[in-house]
């Protein structure tokens, strides 16, 4: 027994015990191959997946190595079943090729007959195929490529993409590392530099970095090195504004050189900043800006929160698999299941990285969660008890009960920034009054909104009340503390990213807080169990309170 | 040359007898009454069969040498003509090894006789009827090739001719067996002006020849042995002679190999190789406890015509996780070594099929998760290296196109176990940790029993692949236990001397538990901890002992297993520990205790919130209940003696419960002198009076008529109808007592039926003109006779229609059954 830190599971899971003293090495030896699945405090959980298996044969690892590398850190004999699994299963990759024929443009090619023949018979590829040029090749239609290897990939015969990637049009653009306009100089971090290396290595792919670990920052990075017109879509102006600005102040770029593309602005520059929301809209039935892909000839195309990547732009980046893509993201995790679709129409992820070791490393802020139950009043109780299904949620989220907690929680930290984030715009606008801060919601118009940023950046405002909003993009450097109030249900990914607020570093180092404040033995519970799976198993480890402990010995009493 | 065997057996001295015997020990079952007897079962077919099915492929091509050398005349041969037949080739073995195959033929009785005499025991020739391949001698086939064969030097000339097709058919014959079969029309001559228009030779584009097979039959240097000319399906036999001259370059007897084809795999790391066995024996042995845990939770019902459905095994194996080839085989195993049993259904019927018995664990499952890991999985290899099952016939279809159910009679083979130990023997008998191709090893066993070997080649693949399944090889090698094992197993397994495969001749390893202690070793220790994580997942880095794995089944549910085993502590498996009698403390105890790590808050928040609902509703059964405003009557209720059998417990300080029904307690509370009253699902009373008893309803006399004597007033169209069915009723009578005697048959003083026949027809003519009635007698399709009264209407096309007044029917006879015919009077 080598008494290595892996044990490898039969379900193809791998755990690493991270306090073993060659768990880095391990880490290391097997990222290439499986995926992180899960991070808490002490056993990682890798998967080995077949997508996982053929994106490690693309990068060029073979199978002889990914068993070594199970056999030199497993800790336990490692079954033959699986080991002959991992080699069938990448043995699988790259029997079709995709590649550029001299005469007849893309071309899939078979270096196993059998298997294109039977690929051939399959009705999901039914249409996808050209004309057969000989016994090996069938031709492909360009615009078909991305849906070619989509299905591919489900038939288990994955194909080599040999074809490469448009340059597009060249446009100079480079890091500006020296500081710009006075600045100090900055240098990329460790991981955000293996995240754009990974990522260019790769070709096209989606890089995982906590929120406030500066995934700008790696978009930025990869246009410099694509130095080629770059499209990027957000999810919303403010958060357009804010890479135009981060672009800016981090690139050679110039506020000439970048155009908004948004509801309210329609610049078509080499480097253009799109919204889904735009991209999206409909007049008559049909897409009226999806124009904008076609409208230069991009090098890259940068997907930011590319977990909320909406349906119709999962269909035109189908499209678009000759240029570079690039997805960013904190939380892969789609409440709608399509985790798949974003890694096989955007690629493979490429990186990622735990949370904690982010945190150790000091790029983020240590965060202490902290749950904290309120005890309904009995009359709360009594209506919640008798309440419609449908209508329990928002009664258990919106307790009345929970202000004075609010409150308490505000004044404990009298010298820090506080966001108090909430789901019902009823329960806020209470709120705002109970605390007297004003409310960013759906319909406050950009200028406002940027307003109050502004003056909560300056400390003018110290607590502000956002609604779903606020939870993505905006960058409010000194929050140091987020209260959440309710939310969208279960929603894993909404419980990361508003943690994800209060995550940038602070200039003192010190310690964020992020409290969710919850309706004890309601439904609430239950979906704040829920919302916090994924950053339990990031390693943030949840205490739980009961507001009496937070109220002190005598509740205030209300109206 | 009975009589010389027996005298030959009778020379022997009682040790070489003795040696033979032991080397075909069938010979003695029974003990052959003399050694007459003893020489006639020696040439037996079977017999001779079994001796040879040992015997590896160069003792046997040396056995044909002797075959082929033998004198037309007397039937002999000698030592030297076969050492000279086998050496001569290319590579020739040694003549000591050409020697010593010929002991061995002798060992066995095949060979006997002095060296320069050899006799062959009788029988081989209807076993091999193709001496190393080569076929019959031209001169038994057709006397052309004979004639064409004793010229050496034109049968050169003519092979030499043979275009390029032709030749490789011959070659391919030459190697053997050399007969081989030709489509339909092959060995037909190309239709006469057609002999251009053949495609040119395939194998080297040269001069049209047609068929290569006919060119070959018309040369003479193939003989159809049927079908010939017919045009259909034939065969076709290359003569001795010319597969002789073929085989120039190799050697009368083709290449001769003395000793197994070597394996071109090189040895791996043999830790390596017991590293993944022992990791596949956790695997089996897992899988084999949740496929029967799967079992226990739902019993599978067994198939009316034995075994477990197509379905419960797709079920069982998708719930493990397995293919159902895996899954089919476990089972298998699992049955064998008696884990799983049937038990017939309680309150079985017998009028439904399939559902009467029951497969499920049995009582030694229980032993069996008992004890360590190694002794599981050595149970389970024991148990699948004797078992006379093949499961890799389970879903394929039988004879009778029916698909092969896992556990049914079907998947019975009894040579199963003879085919494992030859597998793993060839395995056991390499370099520790050779990995050889399932080719290699198919190869090897054809080397050494190639009579046993052939077509058992997908057994033997099957056997290789369920080796791996169950971690008896690892990597493709036989693993250090699994050896073990093996020879554990053969040594207990004695009996089977005359096993020409041999194995391993350990005798002295009666020790059982070598294997297992050997698998001990490389298997991880069982653990008692766990770690504890902020996302409620408890992790035990290693097998669980027993103790750690019954607390956690309770605790927690089960994520994921193998190396180390994954929970997860959610709310419902807390409510069922505590359910199962933990309470808070314990189970923050049982955490403290067990786990590496500290505990997270988040965990004993959850414990504490969840035993704090736990029992929250209580929840019982009662008979009837008292309820009452009154407290103190309740009281009074509950202190009262009288009223104590009826066993009151106060539920509430106006609630009482008594596990009684309603009435008992309504009479009791009553004769107590209480005033109850009971009340319905909805809380209002329900009065009750007592209620009369009444027999069923009667009619009043009253309602009938004055007198019961005077008769019942009748109507005059009613008795019309009265009277005309009296009258209908009276024809009837009359016509039934009427019927002439001629017309009801069987009168001995009848005219001749021919007679009677013509009458009646006159008869029946007049009746039709005249519409009169007739009595007919006539006989029915049963043959009976019977007659009717009836009025004709027609004659025509040998059917009389007539119409019956009685009935109002209209009848049809068949005038050749009617027998007479008489007026009516």
């Amino acid at each position: 027994m080598s008494g290595g830190p892996l044990i490898v599971q039969s379900d193809k899971t791998l755990l690493l015990e991270i306090d073993h003293p060659d768990a880095q090495a391990c880490r290391m030896a097997i990222a290439p191959f499986a995926e992180l699945e899960r991070s808490p405090e002490h056993v990682h959980t890798y998967r080995l997946t077949p997508l996982g298996l053929w994106n490690a044969r693309a990068a060029g690892h073979d199978a002889e190595g990914v068993v070594d590398a199970l056999l030199k850190y497993s800790r336990y004999p490692v079954p033959h079943a699986l080991l002959v699994d991992v080699a069938e299963t990448m043995d699988r990759y790259g029997r079709l090729q995709l590649a550029n024929d001299p005469a007849h443009g893309l071309v899939l090619r078979a270096l196993d007959r059998v298997v294109l023949i039977e690929v051939a018979k399959s009705k999901k590829l039914a249409g996808m195929l050209g004309t057969k040029l000989d016994d090996d090749t069938i031709q492909v239609h360009p615009s078909e490529r991305g849906r070619l290897k989509q299905a591919l990939l489900k038939l288990g015969w994955p194909a080599e993409d040999l074809a490469g990637y448009v340059d597009g049009e060249a446009h100079p653009i480079d890091l500006a590392t020296d500081g710009k306009d006075g600045s100090k100089p900055w240098t990329l971090r460790s991981y955000q530099r293996e995240a754009v290396e990974a990522f260019w290595a790769g070709g096209s792919g989606v890089v995982v970095l906590p929120c406030g670990a500066g995934k700008t920052l790696v978009g930025a990075a990869a246009m410099a090195e694509a130095k080629a017109t770059t499209l990027i879509l957000v999810t919303n102006t403010v958060a357009g504004r804010q890479w135009k600005r981060e672009l800016i102040a981090r690139t050679s770029l110039t506020e000439e050189e970048i155009g908004e593309y948004s509801g309210e602005r329609k610049e078509i520059r080499p480097v253009t900043i799109a919204t889904y929301q735009v991209l999206t809209s409909r007049r008559g039935g049909a897409f009226t800006h999806l124009d904008l892909f076609g409208a230069r000839d991009w090098g890259l195309v940068v997907y930011d929160e590319v977990h909320l990547l909406p349906a119709p732009i999962f269909r035109f980046t189908a499209d678009l698999q000759a240029r570079r893509r690039l997805g960013l993201t904190a939380t892969l995790v789609r409440e709608d299941g399509r985790e798949g679709d974003v890694f096989s129409l955007i690629g493979p992820k490429r990186y990622d990285a735990p949370w904690k070791d982010i945190e150790s490393q000091g790029w983020i802020a240590p965060a202490q969660c902290t749950e904290v139950r309120v005890t309904l009043t009995d009359a709360e109780r009594m209506s919640y008890a008798t309440a419609e299904a449908e209508e329990r949620y928002r009664m258990a989220a919106t307790a009345r009960t929970k202000m004075p907690v609010v409150r308490a929680l505000v004044e404990r930290h009298p010298q820090e920034q506080v966001l108090v984030i909430g789901g019902f715009l009823d329960q806020l606008h209470q709120l705002g009054e109970y605390l007297d801060a004003p409310i960013i919601q759906g319909s406050t118009t950009n200028k406002e909104r940027e307003r109050l940023f502004d003056a909560f950046r300056s400390g003018a405002i110290r607590t502000l009340v956002i609604s779903k909003v606020g939870n993505f993009s905006i960058d409010l450097p000194e929050a140091a503390v987020a209260i959440q109030v309710s939310g969208t249900f279960g929603s894993r990914q909404e419980e990361a990213q508003r943690l994800g607020r209060v995550l940038r570093p602070k200039a003192d180092g010190r310690q964020a807080h992020f409290y969710t404040v919850v309706s004890r033995d309601t439904i609430d519970t239950e979906y704040a169990a829920h919302r916090q799976r994924f950053l339990a198993e990031q390693g943030y480890a949840y205490t739980i309170v009961d507001a009496d402990d937070v109220l002190g010995p005598s509740l205030p009493s209300l109206d | 040359m009975t009589t010389s065997l027996a005298d030959h057996l009778r020379a022997l001295p009682d040790e070489a007898l003795a040696a033979l015997l032991q080397a075909r020990p069938d010979l003695v079952v029974p003990v052959p009454a003399d050694l007459s007897a003893l020489a006639i079962r020696a040439q037996s077919r079977v017999s001779v069969a079994r001796a040879l099915d040992g015997l590896d492929q160069f003792t046997l091509l040396i056995l044909d040498a002797a075959r082929l050398t033998r004198d037309p005349e007397n039937g002999t041969t000698s030592v030297d003509g076969v050492q000279t037949m086998a050496t001569t080739g290319p590579r020739p073995p040694a003549p000591a090894e050409v020697r010593a195959a010929v002991h061995r033929l002798r060992g066995l009785l095949l060979l006997y006789g002095p060296d320069t005499a050899l006799h062959l025991v009788g029988g081989i020739d209807e076993l091999s009827p193709y001496p190393a391949g080569l076929g019959r001698p031209a001169a038994e086939l057709d006397l052309r090739t004979a004639a064409l064969c004793a010229d050496p030097a034109k049968l050169r000339r003519t092979l030499l001719a043979a275009p390029p097709s032709a030749r490789a058919i011959l070659d391919r014959l030459a190697a053997g067996p050399p007969v081989g079969s030709v489509p339909p029309g092959a060995l037909l001559a190309p239709p006469v002006g057609g002999e251009d228009d053949l495609p040119p030779d395939a194998t080297n584009g040269g001069a049209p020849t047609g068929s290569p097979v006919r060119w070959l039959v018309d040369h003479r240097l193939l003989v159809p042995v049927s079908g010939g000319k017919t045009g259909a399906a034939g065969t076709v036999e290359l003569p001795r002679e010319v597969g002789l001259l073929l085989r120039r370059d190799t050697g009368p007897l083709g290449a001769l190999r003395t000793a197994a084809p070597p394996v071109a795999a090189a040895p791996r790391e043999p830790k390596a190789a017991d590293s993944a066995g022992a990791g596949q024996t956790m695997e089996a042995v897992r899988q084999t406890e949740a496929l029967l845990e799967q079992l226990a939770a739902e019993p599978a019902p067994v198939l009316r015509s034995g075994g477990l459905g197509v379905r419960d095994l797709r079920r069982l194996a998708r719930a493990v996780g397995l293919d159902e080839s895996a899954a089919a085989l476990l089972l298998e195993v699992a049955y064998a070594a008696g884990l799983v049993g049937e038990m017939d259904l309680p309150g079985a019927t017998t009028g439904r099929y399939g559902a009467d018995q029951q497969v499920l664990p049995t009582g030694g499952y229980e032993v069996w998760r008992a004890v360590s890991l190694a002794q599981r999985w050595e149970q389970l290899g024991r148990a699948w290296l004797t078992m006379t099952r093949q499961a890799g016939l389970v879903g394929q279809r039988d004879d009778r196109d029916r698909p092969i159910a896992v556990l049914s009679a079907e998947a019975e083979r009894a040579g199963a176990p003879a085919a494992r130990r030859a597998v793993l023997g060839v395995l056991a008998d390499l370099e520790p940790a050779t990995a050889p191709t399932p080719e290699e090893v198919l190869e090897l066993l054809d080397w050494r029993a190639p009579r046993r070997a052939r077509g058992r080649e997908t057994a033997h693949r099957e056997v290789l692949a369920e080796a791996a399944t169950l971690g008896v090889t690892g990597l493709g090698a036989l693993t250090s236990y699994g050896r073990l094992l093996l020879a554990d197993v053969t040594s207990a397994d004695e009996r089977g001397a005359d096993d020409p495969l041999g194995l391993r001749a350990d005798t002295e390893s009666g020790d059982p538990s070598t294997a297992v202690r050997a698998l001990d070793a490389l298997l991880p220790a069982p653990v008692d901890h766990f770690l504890v994580q902020a996302d409620l997942t408890v992790v035990v880095p290693g097998p669980p002992d027993p103790a750690l794995a019954a607390e956690l089944e309770v605790v927690a549910e089960h994520e994921s297993a193998g190396g180390a085993s994954v929970h997860r502590v959610t709310p419902a498996s807390v409510r069922r520990a505590l359910d199962a009698g933990y309470s808070a403390d314990d189970l923050h105890g049982l955490f403290r205790r067990r786990s590496r790590t500290p505990v997270p808050q988040g965990l004993t928040y959850l414990v504490d919130d969840v035993a704090r609902k736990h029992g929250g509703l209580r929840v019982g059964s009662a008979g009837a209940y008292v309820r009452s405003d009154d407290e103190a009557l309740l009281a009074e209720v509950l202190a009262d003696k009288r009223l104590e059998p009826l066993a009151f417990r106060r539920l509430a300080p106006t609630v009482l419960a008594t596990p009684y029904q309603v009435n008992r307690m309504l009479l009791t509370l009553r004769d107590a002198g209480y005033a109850p009253v009971p009340e319905d699902a909805a809380g209002s009373a329900v009065l009750s009076r007592p209620k009369n008893r009444r027999a069923p309803a009667r009619v009043s006399v009253a309602t009938r008529t004055v007198d019961p004597l005077t008769g019942p007033k009748l109507s005059l169209p009613r008795l019309l109808g009265v009277v005309e069915q009296i009258r209908r009723g009276d024809a009837a009578a009359r016509a039934a007592r009427r019927a002439p005697a001629v017309v009801r048959g069987g009168t001995p003083t009848r005219p001749t039926p021919a007679h009677t026949h013509s009458d009646a027809l006159a008869v029946l003519q007049q009746a039709v003109r005249d519409k009169a009635l007739v009595w007919v007698g006539y006989v029915d399709a049963h043959g009976a006779t019977a007659s009717r009264l009836v009025r004709p209407v027609s004659i025509g096309a040998g059917y009389l229609r007539a119409e019956d007044e009685r009935t109002e029917m209209l009848h049809t006879f068949a005038l050749h059954r009617i027998t007479a015919a008489v007026l009516e009077e």
